[in-house]
């Protein structure tokens, strides 16, 4: 059996690979006819149609812009931004295998005020997470980072400060 | 050589004698025994009987001869001889006995006679000399005697003690042979021949050392005296002394040196103590105004480096101290009342100007610290810009008591220096729109021109931005004026007379006036009510496609009054009662929310709070304050009674009409309550207003950059726009940031594809 999450984002990468242009063009009853009907070819094809999506999930290139359409593709199509609870998900499924700082960061997201995520934040958390090292010792103040991020390091060097203490008890 | 004669040939009394060509050893040696013997002569001060042109011939012969070579070494050996034997030996033997004068003595005779040798050898000196390279005649006789006099051992260490011991003495308060001092310094320099270094080494050196240890202890005793004050008026004496000892009778060149470790030993090693010193130093100076004493202290410490640093960092923190005192809001500062708070600040600037003045002599550092504090002190304080603008608004206003018009000149001339100092000009330009809106509607200025007047000076500070729209407020006033006139004439010819109201309307333009959140609401009494209706279809009829808004919270109203008379009450004794019998008119001026209240009372004569909420329509804040001010002020102010006749108002008190009103004045004024300055909600509200302009301003800022530079790195944007907005606020660089972020995502802005650092320009 194949884990649900590889399922998602591999109707993801679907998604982007054969519509990268048009958006929303999909719904999701065809989605799922479109998988199933994958589905009910034989199981090898499956297989090999999953080891190359898999490839394309590796490529740091590709993978860029495969998170980058998720943004659009997920967001509500008449606001500009991706509401709170929908980016939480999106990101689960697209940095939470790879970003160590991942778990961190969602529980940020969960005690913050944001209720949305631009796409300009978006962006930038796929940088941020390729960029900076989990101990943040080489965030820079002035890297022009969005405020959020800057928040979410004041907030974790806080908490790490307090396990320090703690462990120093 | 050739024979030359220089001789006219018609004198013929001249032989001249043919010249020897050589030499014969005799000739020479007497000749040189003749010149030996007339220079002991001389050093015996005995050279009356010698002849100059003779001595000078032999001697010229000797060196044509070339026999210079041993006139010389002659030479040297006598002067050797002379010294050592006759000069230094005297000198010795008054070692403990008037040894000044005698080496005194000794170096004038030597200078005279080495003089006098130096003539009659000068052919020696020009021609021997110079070919030779040796020293000449009377250097010579510098160096022996340096040598062998001065040098020598127990005269060396003598003169110096003695010289030392000497200037101590003086110190101490004691007179001393200044004239011999001065002969053995002066001997000593010229002794050096070209360079000070005999005089440095014999003496200016341990002079400075043991002037340092000198000082050093008189340092601890002035200090002693626990004094500033004195401690400076020690130093000045001491400097003074030292410079006017070493100018007459050391050699001038020591002033410099000497007055330096002065300035070290004294000044610089407690600079510190001096200037914090409990009870005297600075702070002390400063409490109590001792402009003198700290004038003194600033010129003493102005000679050493870092002396005025650490002067004006005492100041500096002083200043610091009580300006904060000022603005912290506390139980003993009065921070509550503006006037008195920006008073205060005004007459703290005012002392230290006085002080930067007659003290400090306008020095820039001192001007700049000063400055410095201010900006830092006022700023601590967040009402600062609203009390400033309280602060100008009570001196515009009529009745201001006790100024001249030059006086009030002056004071809004200092206030405009703190406003210099505030670090949120936006605030205050908000507050003063309002202040001036209120002076113009209520008729409150003293006068136009020193309306305008104020506001130039804000003009030359901040820019034709900040006066447009006060001067859109002034037009306002104006065109209303004319079009009142317009409207006279306009009911004239309809023959009505608006039922007997006096109608005056001011049309304000909505976007030059301070802005409400809306309009409050309020019902206006009949009779009013269509009299402005009248206006207004007149109004609009002359300019279609406006809306009129009408501004209850503005306005104000004088309503004829008939009390009628005084019941008399249970158990009253007084029989004077003029005033009571009859009714008594009087004109009542009000606010448009009195007015309101009190037309009710002709229908009714006694109405609860609650009614009179429901038939005015006024909000509640207003209207409890507009029912204290007619119901709980003064006797001569009390239009209505209240039951019951407590402080506070419930809904369910009643108000009726006080007939026992009285005043001395037919025209009254109910003057509103009105409290100086915003509540805390309201400041709260001024401030989130305040907040999104500057959310405007920010990102206008922003704009106006990016699209002339098209790119731009995210520090040097934050720089700049910091820079443009510094005049009217301090951005945090997290605002400046989040407003970029706004701009991205309404994509006025984009991130470069290599660079996420740098912006670009989106068209």
């Amino acid at each position: 059996m194949v884990p649900f999450f590889f399922i998602q984002i591999v109707m993801l990468v679907l998604a982007w690979k054969l519509d990268a242009k048009q958006m929303g063009f999909f719904t999701l009853p065809e989605w799922l006819k479109g998988f199933s009907e994958i589905l009910c070819d034989s199981v090898e094809k499956v297989q090999g149609k999953l080891e190359y999506l898999r490839s394309i999930l590796n490529d740091p290139v590709q993978f860029k812009s495969i998170y980058r359409y998720a943004f659009d593709f997920a967001r509500d199509k008449d606001q500009r931004s991706m509401d709170i609870d929908t980016a939480k998900a999106m990101l689960t499924l697209l940095l939470g295998r790879q970003w160590v700082l991942y778990s961190c960061f969602h529980q940020f997201l969960e005690q913050s005020k944001y209720r949305v995520i631009n796409k300009d934040q978006w962006c930038n958390i796929l940088e941020f997470s390729r960029t900076i090292l989990p101990d943040l010792s080489n965030y820079d103040v002035d890297g022009a980072w969005p405020v959020i991020l800057d928040e979410f390091v004041d907030w974790l060097k806080t908490r790490q400060q307090l396990h320090i203490e703690v462990a120093q008890m | 050589m050739s024979l030359k004669s220089g001789i006219g040939k018609k004198d013929t009394k001249m032989r001249i004698r043919a010249f020897p060509v050589t030499m014969d050893e005799r000739y020479v040696n007497s000749i040189w025994e003749l010149l030996k013997n007339a220079i002991q002569e001389i050093q015996k001060k005995n050279n009356g009987g010698l002849s100059f042109e003779e001595l000078y011939r032999n001697a010229y012969t000797m060196v044509l001869h070339k026999h210079g070579e041993m006139l010389y070494k002659g030479l040297r050996h006598v002067v050797t001889d002379h010294l050592v034997i006759k000069v230094r030996t005297s000198v010795i033997m008054s070692l403990n006995n008037n040894f000044l004068q005698t080496l005194n003595q000794a170096w004038n005779d030597h200078q005279t006679s080495m003089v006098m040798i130096r003539d009659i050898l000068m052919y020696m000196d020009r021609v021997y000399v110079q070919q030779n390279n040796v020293d000449n005649v009377y250097n010579l006789g510098l160096m022996i005697f340096r040598d062998q006099v001065l040098h020598h051992g127990q005269i060396k260490d003598h003169l110096q003690q003695t010289l030392l011991d000497m200037v101590m003495c003086e110190r101490k308060g004691e007179v001393v042979d200044r004239g011999a001092v001065k002969n053995a310094c002066q001997m000593l320099m010229v002794l050096g021949i070209d360079s000070r270094t005999v005089y440095e080494e014999d003496f200016e050196r341990p002079f400075l050392h043991q002037s340092a240890e000198f000082f050093r202890l008189e340092s601890q005793k002035f200090l002693g005296e626990n004094s500033a004050s004195v401690y400076i008026k020690k130093v000045e004496a001491r400097i003074n002394e030292e410079a006017e000892r070493a100018a007459h009778y050391l050699d001038k060149s020591t002033v410099n040196p000497i007055i330096g470790v002065v300035e070290k030993e004294l000044i610089c090693k407690h600079m510190k103590t001096i200037v914090e010193m409990e009870n005297s130093g600075v702070i002390h100076m400063l409490k109590n105004h001792k402009t003198e004493d700290l004038a003194c202290m600033y010129k003493l410490l102005k000679r050493v480096d870092g002396g005025l640093e650490a002067m004006s960092q005492c100041v500096s923190s002083y200043l610091r101290e009580q300006g904060k005192a000022l603005v912290t809001e506390s139980e003993d500062v009065d921070t509550k009342n503006p006037i008195n708070y920006v008073q205060n600040l005004l007459d703290l600037k005012d002392r230290f100007d006085h002080f930067l003045h007659e003290s400090f002599g306008d020095d820039m550092k001192f001007k700049q610290v000063i400055s410095s504090d201010f900006e830092y002190f006022l700023n601590l304080n967040l009402k600062s810009p609203e009390y400033l603008s309280l602060f100008i608004d009570d001196k515009l206003k009529k009745g201001v008591k006790g100024l001249t018009e030059q006086e009030v000149e002056l004071v809004l001339d200092k206030t405009m220096v703190l406003f210099r100092f505030l670090q949120e000009k936006d605030v205050f330009e908000r507050y003063y729109k309002q202040h001036l809106a209120k002076r113009l509607l209520l008729n409150k200025s003293v006068s136009d021109d020193s309306e305008k007047n104020m506001i130039s000076k804000l003009k030359t500070e901040c820019g034709c931005q900040f006066t447009s729209k006060l001067e859109g407020m002034f037009k306002d006033m104006t065109v209303s004026n004319t079009t009142m006139e317009e409207f006279k004439n306009h009911i004239q010819a309809m023959g009505s007379n608006l039922s007997g109201v006096d109608l005056y309307v001011r049309v304000l333009t909505t976007g030059f006036w301070p802005t409400q959140a809306s309009s409050p609401k309020c019902t206006i009494p009949t009779t009013p009510r269509q009299a402005f209706e009248i206006f207004k279809r007149f109004y609009l009829a002359k300019h279609s496609g406006r809306q009129l808004t009408l501004q209850p919270q503005l306005g104000s109203a004088d309503l004829n009054a008939t009390f009628f008379g005084s019941k008399k009450e249970d158990g009253a004794t007084s029989t004077l009662n003029k005033t009571s019998s009859g009714p008594r008119k009087h004109i009542i001026q009000v606010s448009t929310y009195q007015m309101c209240i009190l037309m009710l009372f002709n229908q009714r004569d006694k109405l609860s709070y609650e009614e009179i909420q429901t038939e005015t329509d006024i909000g509640e804040k207003d209207l409890i304050r507009m029912l204290q001010s007619l119901a709980l002020g003064k006797l001569t102010q009390r239009i209505l009674v209240k039951e019951p006749k407590c402080k506070e108002i419930e809904p369910t008190h009643i108000f009726s009409v006080n007939d026992q009103f009285t005043s001395k004045l037919h025209r009254v004024k109910i003057q509103a309550v009105v409290a100086k300055g915003e509540s805390d909600p309201e400041r709260k509200e001024t401030r989130c207003k305040v907040d999104e302009d500057r959310k405007h301003e920010i990102e206008a800022a922003i704009v106006r950059i990016m699209k002339a530079r098209k790119r731009m790195q995210h520090n040097v944007l934050v720089t700049e726009v910091t820079q443009q907005l510094k005049s009217r606020f301090l951005p945090s660089p997290v605002i400046i940031k989040k407003r970029i972020e706004g701009l991205i995502e309404r994509e006025y802005l984009a991130r470069t594809p290599e660079d996420r650092k740098v912006y670009t320009y989106v068209a």
